[in-house]
């Protein structure tokens, strides 16, 4: 413990020379911008920025791209509490309730419980690492294909819990989401599945061409049709930030999105993901009220928003512990520290313990600096609804198309993106909820990927899936969400049919 | 068809056009280029077109745009190039993928880039390393084969006929054992499941392993280029340990539109050889575990279709097709 201490001093006294301060400073601010514009990731802002990061110290190139991937998280919950879009996976939940509370005319609070709830689990995520970053690591390497995949199905069932509605419609939202995910490119034979020959869907889908669609796009075709609804939102904006009350009841959701996602942030191949899900979905069952989820309930939002940021920053571990980065950004944080002539990889912390604790250090920064920069910003953004709608969702639009064009300098993306609107409007009127596809979706490549990789190691022996006491647990967990979900259902049929 | 008249025409419009041609050279470039990239940003073959493009610029005395263009296995960018003005103002950086291992996987190419593609220079050429495990505790290549040939090994790489798909296929191969693919998204994950122990080994780019190495997490066993990487002077060659025909690289190269003038490609390829001097970027490009090359022109030509010949083998070998 006194060993982590002095560590973390030794990074703090990295994190806060004026320079360093100034770096984690603009990445932050670079990073909100591209979170809060749809389709603008931190992945090509990196890229981009990369070059530059040349001229700068390691340890502050470092914290400057760091501020840009975490900064990115959060900015991206503002677009999906605001106007519902969600521009990165993680931000599906957090449009599911933040939206609606937007809409309760609390888009203040949904920013306000985003800003607070990511601001204390980075910090528990930044104790987390320094305390146990080695030991965390080797969890990860725990999970190879077979684990990979129990872990995924048991993210599947508990994804039902997302429904509003129906359980059959979320059941099937979450099928249509995992076919979707098998357009493309077969990833062991390289044949090509539901392309028609469009050489665009080659590689799959892209998630943020299906969330504008569905989200973005669908909600503006519904605003547009329903004036009254839209003005709602305009008219209502109510207070800014929580009391204290209202913070401590939600307390306990901040501190268990926090801890979910400080361990689902270490799984390779962005096992971040399920982090915002696993939290709503805990939420949702652990509410004395869950009927209020979907409509605006405050934990929905604090929790899931919480996970996400604590899994972001926890995806660092395999980066800085093994060298292994488990997502894409991770992927350009390598190719950063090589440029700079740090070899990632196990040495990292005893060779250049300045950079490794440094780096953690200016994640609380960091944080600390998101809080500083967004919580003045929540009042601009909120004031930013009272624009009138006929204004407000050209430029929208705008935005989005804008965004959907950079991600791969192709315009089919755009037509791509109007096509998924109209789903997405056809589906709200129908009653179906895009959450469930959305997560089908995101799962169903990493679901199929693993069960054939499994596979392929164990000769086609489908008892792999039980052979470690991990990936049967995992399943045995996930056997029995299902049966505790179902049997409401199957209580209440057989009651219909003993009233026969 | 070709009439008289219109190779009259051809010869009166090249007499008008050649001297132009020669002013236009020496302002060449006229406007920004464009490097299209045929993958996402953030890749290997990215970082080394942003390497080169950088100091390209300063070169040539113009903007030099890095353009990503990815898509249908990185033939989207090859078409975005074969399509475009042959003035020397749209470039494509291509690596074996799809320069010469796609026209042997898929059966209807919009472009082939053996036939709308000017190859210019070979930028880059970068070994990768065979390493393995837990799972498979060798001491060498050898000890590989031998394990190998016992039993079915499994192996990871970064995705289906990637270089590190097809270079330890080629291994299978020369040195007469199967073993079992495992692709994967990236040689992140794949190396996340070869340090956890859930596959055997792996052939990849030096830069991505060179930490587990070091860390004593994968044993390198050999490289597979022609001489010892500078970063890894006890890993042997594939050659030293004992495989007499096992080389394997993964290389880099500029191309552009078929029918550029003669002018333009010869600045390029000068442009291309006094970048590949600079210090820093032969610096940068070794932090990637490449070497800068030097085939020019007809030779890089050469260079290609000879890959094209050798991966074409290995791919009908393996029964490996695609559409």
């Amino acid at each position: 413990m006194g060993e982590m201490f002095s560590n973390l001093g030794l990074g703090f006294q990295v994190a806060l020379t004026l320079k360093n301060i100034g770096l984690c400073f603009v990445g932050c601010l670079i990073g909100t911008l591209v979170g809060v514009l749809p389709g603008v990731g931190p992945v090509a802002t990196i890229a981009i920025l990369l070059p530059i990061t040349l001229s700068l110290d390691p340890t502050g190139a470092l914290i400057m791209l760091a501020g840009i991937y975490y900064g990115a998280q959060y900015g991206g919950s503002t677009t999906a509490i605001l106007v519902n879009i969600p521009g990165e996976a993680t931000a599906v939940v957090t449009a599911i309730d933040g939206h609606a509370m937007a809409k309760n005319g609390q888009a203040g609070l949904a920013l306000g419980y985003a800003a607070v709830g990511s601001f204390i689990a980075g910090s528990i995520a930044t104790l987390l690492i320094a305390a146990l970053g080695e030991p965390m690591s080797n969890l990860g390497l725990l999970f190879g294909p077979a684990e990979y995949f129990s872990l995924m199905i048991m993210g599947l069932v508990l994804a039902v819990v997302l429904a509003r509605g129906s359980l059959l419609k979320a059941v099937a939202m979450i099928a249509v989401g995992v076919l979707l995910s098998t357009v493309g490119t077969d990833i062991e034979t390289g044949r090509e599945r539901l392309t028609f020959d469009l050489e665009m869907l080659y590689d799959g889908l892209e998630f943020a061409v299906l969330a504008m669609g569905l989200f973005g796009f669908a909600e503006i075709l519904k605003n547009l049709q329903n004036p009254e609804a839209r003005d709602v939102v305009r008219a209502k904006i109510g207070r800014l930030l929580p009391n204290l009350r209202e913070f401590l009841g939600n307390l306990p959701a901040m501190l268990r999105g926090a801890g979910l996602g400080s361990v689902l942030g270490i799984l390779p191949g962005n096992g971040a993901i399920l982090a915002p899900f696993a939290s709503y979905a805990l939420e949702k069952r652990l509410s004395k009220r869950p009927e209020t989820f979907g409509r605006g309930a405050s934990a929905g939002v604090a929790g899931p928003e919480s996970a996400n940021n604590a899994g972001a920053q926890t995806s660092f571990i395999p980066l800085l512990t093994l060298g292994l980065p488990p997502n894409a950004v991770m992927a350009l944080m390598v190719g950063a520290m090589l440029i700079q002539g740090v070899i990632p990889g196990p040495q990292v912390i005893d060779r250049n313990p300045e950079l490794f604790w440094g780096l953690i250090a200016s994640m609380w920064v960091g944080n600390l600096m998101l809080l500083v920069i967004n919580l003045p910003l929540i009042g601009l953004w909120v004031r930013l609804l009272r624009v009138p709608y006929r204004l407000l969702f050209p430029a929208i639009v705008l935005f989005c198309c804008i965004g959907i064009y950079s991600i791969g300098n192709a315009a089919d993306m755009v037509y791509l993106t109007a096509i998924f609107g109209l789903v997405g409007y056809v589906l709200h009127k129908l009653d179906f909820e895009p959450a469930p596809l959305a997560l089908g979706f995101v799962l169903g490549r990493l679901l199929e990927e693993k069960l054939r990789q499994a596979l392929i190691i164990s000769g086609g022996d489908p008892m792999v899936f039980l052979g470690t006491p991990l990936s049967a647990s995992l399943l045995c967990i996930g056997l029995v969400a299902l049966a505790v979900s179902m049997l409401p259902a199957l209580r209440a049929g057989r009651e219909e049919v003993f009233k026969d | 068809m070709l009439t008289r008249r219109s190779l009259v025409t051809a010869g009166a419009a090249y007499a008008l056009a050649a001297p132009s041609l020669a002013r236009a050279q020496a302002r060449f470039p006229t406007k920004p280029i464009t490097l299209i990239v045929s993958y996402a940003a953030g890749g290997g073959t990215d970082a080394v077109a942003r390497i080169f493009a950088a100091r390209l610029e300063r070169v040539l005395d113009g903007r030099v745009l890095v353009e990503n263009r990815p898509g249908a296995a990185a033939n989207l960018g090859t078409e975005a190039v074969a399509a475009a003005a042959p003035d020397g103002h749209t470039l494509l950086i291509g690596n074996q993928g799809p320069m010469v291992v796609n026209p042997h996987l898929f059966r209807r190419l919009k472009a082939d880039p053996a036939t709308t593609l000017d190859p210019i220079a070979l930028i880059a050429d970068a070994s990768l390393v065979v390493v393995v495990g837990p799972r498979l505790q060798v001491a060498s290549l050898g000890d590989l084969v031998a394990a190998g040939k016992s039993r079915t090994l499994v192996y990871g790489s970064a995705s289906n006929a990637s270089a590190s798909h097809l270079a330890a296929l080629l291994l299978g191969q020369v040195a007469g054992f199967e073993a079992r693919h495992v692709p994967y998204r990236g040689a992140g994950p794949a190396l996340n499941d070869l340090v956890g122990g859930h596959i055997d080994f792996m052939v990849t780019t030096i830069p991505s392993v060179t930490g587990l190495i070091e860390g004593k997490r994968v044993a390198a066993l050999a490289v597979t280029g022609t001489s010892r990487f500078a970063g890894l002077p006890d890993v042997p060659t594939a050659i030293e340990a004992g495989l007499k025909d096992y080389t394997a690289s993964a290389w880099y190269g500029l191309l552009g539109p078929r029918g550029m003038p003669q002018a333009v490609r010869a600045r390029l390829g000068q442009a291309t050889r006094e970048t590949l001097r600079d210090p820093a970027v032969i610096e940068r490009l070794r932090d990637d575990g490449a070497t800068p090359a030097e085939l020019e022109g007809q030779a890089f030509a050469e260079f290609m279709a000879a890959e094209r010949t050798r991966w074409g083998q290995i791919v009908r070998t393996a029964n490996i097709t695609l559409e």
